[in-house]
């Protein structure tokens, strides 16, 4: 009896304390684990999907110094690369890399993007960042001022494929003149609006309208035939709001200026009419029943699916709903797939600021860990990395095999695509102006003010001046 | 059978590791957040040492003693649903009446095994507008009028993420209350029933003040639970409409991580500390002067 209570109480003790260790070290082991059995994963996507890897050749073994390991976190995890051109293309070319470099080891680190937001974030906090990172625009001034990451400004001078980066890219990066990283995936537009063409022009408009008007009109339409509303919108994680409308509507009424000078704190205030008109417009519209009633409960990947089911003629989104939504059209309902159409937000009435925008641009950049200054040869090889994941090689490949672009500009050839994708690769980047994401500026603690608040001024509990003021707050604090 | 007593070192050879683990993860973080609470961090290694001013920002943070008044809600709400429906159920399963008691015990405890984001997404579907039971059943019943889009109502919000809370705990209080009620003599509820005495007067005079200490640790345990409500929430609302559903651990998580404002964000987790101490401190009291009072 007591050899048995002593056996078991030893059983016990080992299994809570070492399911506690499990959980203290279960992120970094699982990272391990999940590394190895993913690069070993995406060899066999490339070569099963039959994609053409040709171009990842270009720069892929440039003469190196340095032996050794080199530690790499992002988030293109192989769930997310499939079916995403961005994630495909970065996963390959970080393969392509390591074969044109034997002597050298990516320790990588890959967690989905939610996780690795928070962990990057802690990571900094701890100043304990891997060498080579993804960094978001938001943060890019925080962590230069605190000496995180390494200043790139004369590196990106003298890279050998300078003159064909698209030099827009690089602002959200860039804080006093300094830029911070290599811009890094692809471009993919913040807002759009996805529509069914067929039903628009069963309901008189052959094209989408461009003023809100129409929209309100057609409501009465699309209601009286079955559908339950005119335009779906998922605002229930709070950003939506801010990435995929107040960016463009807010541009729209205020212009591009006005945006630049709060950026770089010369004047512009959130409390200035024409932002406060854009919010109250964002209120009216809102409040004015065109979109479904549970806009701010539900997130945007269920929304798309009011889309996706022909409960709604059209859907606000970004370029990530737009990738799965062509999915599962593809599989699912060819009829609605070859009739989708994309649009930019129609102008609202009284804005003055700019016309036919669309906020596009590449919301993360390769950031180098400000210690490898000390260590000249490991800084060579990450400036490599960052180089060719950002280069032609990554550009060619994505724009052959998806029709995207990235920092680097290539020419696509889109006949070789089908409609659908042609008509989004001229939306992205043909036929429509571009304007700023406002979350790839400034700072997450304004961005979450606006957004809570926002949330409840789309419900009509306060007032858009409230909101404006709450936000201007934060700024003066904050930023 | 007869154990000789362990040596001093044995007893404290065994109780180092659990105490070397507590100290690790609950006393050092909790000391670094009082320590962090008195700088303005921003993430990263540079830090200014502000005295109390996160403090002084803290007790005039609007949305911060907004989130408490939301915790004290769930706790209220939590005590009586969680508590006081298990204590029912329990009164319940004891009569002879019900029969497979142990199919009863075990199905009532089945939730409170479930992840509670697993629980927040299946409520989240349960309250959804479109295809939600809950608008479903309204529909059928002919009450459409009453249908609405339940978690964007800032006034049952907070009621509304209570809900699976309770659902999911009722059983865990069930099981600790059931296994005191078999502790009580079965002699004692016999002459009680013979005296004439009926259910409800049993499970007052007599079941009660026999479990009384169980019930108080219950009643502890649900109240600081509830000071530290936030998975399912997050899965649910994310604190929204606006911070309609913000509770405390949630503020800290969103200032410290999402706007990466390290130093107010310990200070917050340090508030919420010392509330949640002086809220369950407070119960006790309360419990204590109840009693008293009884005897």
């Amino acid at each position: 009896m007591k050899n048995r209570s002593k056996v078991l109480s030893i059983l016990l003790a080992t299994a809570m304390a070492g399911s506690m260790l499990a959980g203290c070290g279960g992120s970094s082991s699982d990272n391990g684990s999940d590394t190895s059995a993913e690069s070993s994963e995406s060899g066999d996507n490339s070569t099963g999907a039959l994609k053409d890897d040709s171009a990842l050749a270009e720069g892929n073994d440039n003469e190196l110094a340095y032996t050794g390991e080199l530690s790499l976190m992002h988030y293109s995890t192989s769930e997310e690369s499939q079916g995403n051109g961005g994630s495909d293309g970065f996963r390959s070319c970080i393969k392509s890399w390591l074969n044109g470099h034997p002597d050298i080891t990516i320790n990588e680190s890959v967690l989905s993007n939610d996780d690795y937001k928070t962990q990057i974030a802690t990571q900094a906090a701890a100043d304990d960042l891997p060498d080579v990172f993804l960094v978001q625009g938001m943060n890019t001034k925080a962590w230069a001022e605190q000496g995180l990451i390494l200043d790139l400004t004369d590196t990106i001078k003298e890279s050998p494929y300078y003159d064909s980066y698209n030099q827009a890219f690089f602002t959200p990066f860039t804080v006093d003149g300094k830029t911070y990283g290599f811009p890094v995936l692809t471009t993919g537009t913040c807002s759009v609006v996805v529509y069914d063409k067929q039903a628009w022009a069963d309901a008189g408009y052959d094209e989408f309208p461009d003023n809100w008007e129409d929209i309100k009109k057609a409501d009465e339409y699309f209601k009286d035939n079955g559908y339950s509303e005119t335009i779906a919108f998922g605002n229930g994680g709070q950003w939506q709001i801010n990435s995929c409308f107040l960016s463009v509507i807010g541009d729209r009424f205020t212009g591009g200026d006005w945006f630049q000078s709060l950026v770089d704190k010369s004047g512009a205030a959130f409390t200035d009419q024409e932002f406060v008109d854009a919010l109250a417009f964002t209120q009216d519209i809102f409040q004015s029943g065109i979109f479904n009633e549970d806009f701010n409960a539900i997130g945007n990947e269920d929304a798309r699916e009011y889309y996706i089911s022909g409960d709604a003629p059209a859907y606000i989104c970004g370029n990530w709903d737009v990738s799965y939504i062509q999915a599962t059209l593809a599989e699912e309902d060819t009829e609605l797939y070859e009739n989708t159409g994309f649009a930019v937000l129609p102008q609202p009435e009284g804005a003055t600021g700019s016309t036919g925008t669309q906020d596009i641009g590449l919301g993360y950049a390769v950031a180098i860990n400000a210690k490898l200054a000390d260590d000249p040869d490991k800084l060579a090889a990450a400036i490599d990395f960052a180089e060719y994941v950002t280069g032609p090689a990554f550009a060619t490949y994505v724009g052959e095999n998806y029709a995207l672009q990235g920092l680097t500009q290539v020419d696509v050839d889109l006949s070789n695509f089908d409609q659908f994708t042609q008509d989004f690769y001229n939306y992205s980047y043909v036929d429509t102006e571009s304007c700023e994401i406002y979350d790839s500026y400034i700072n997450s603690a304004v961005w979450d003010v606006l957004n809570t608040q926002t949330q409840s001024m789309l419900n009509g509990d306060t007032t858009p001046e409230d909101v404006a003021a709450a936000t201007q707050e934060a700024y003066e604090s904050n930023y | 059978m007869l154990s000789k007593k362990p040596k001093a070192r044995v007893i404290f050879g065994y109780l180092c590791i659990p105490m070397l683990l507590y100290i690790f993860a609950v006393f050092v973080p909790l000391v670094a957040a009082l320590f962090y609470s008195f700088f303005e961090w921003k993430g990263g290694p540079n830090k200014t040492f502000i005295g109390i001013e996160n403090y002084i920002t803290l007790l005039k943070d609007a949305t911060f003693w907004q989130s408490f008044g939301h915790n004290i809600y769930l706790v209220i709400l939590c005590v009586i649903g969680q508590v006081g429906v298990a204590f029912v159920f329990v009164m319940i399963i004891g009569t002879r009446f019900v029969k497979l008691k142990g199919i009863h015990r075990t199905f009532g405890f089945f939730p409170s095994t479930i992840s509670a984001v697993a629980v927040g997404f299946i409520w989240t579907m349960i309250y959804d507008n479109r295809r939600g039971i809950l608008n479903w059943f309204l529909r059928a019943i002919g009450q459409e009028d009453k249908t609405q889009v339940w978690l964007n109502n800032p006034d049952l919000v907070m009621t509304l993420v209570a809900i699976p809370l309770i659902w999911q705990f009722i059983g865990y209080y069930m099981v600790i209350l059931l296994s005191a009620t078999a502790a009580i003599d079965k002699e004692v509820l016999e002459s009680a029933e013979l005296d004439g005495a009926s259910a409800f007067q049993t499970a007052i005079h007599i079941v009660m003040p026999m479990i009384k200490s169980t019930i108080v640790v219950c009643i502890v345990l649900c109240v600081s639970g509830n000071m530290k409500a936030f998975d399912n929430i997050y899965v649910m609302t994310a604190g929204g409409p606006g911070t309609s559903s913000m509770v405390m651990a949630m503020y800290g998580y969103s200032v410290s991580f999402q706007q990466q404002n390290m130093g107010y964000g310990s200070a917050i987790s340090v508030g919420i500390f010392v509330l949640g101490l002086l809220v369950v401190g407070l119960t006790q009291l309360l419990q204590k002067a109840a009693t008293r009072e009884k005897e």
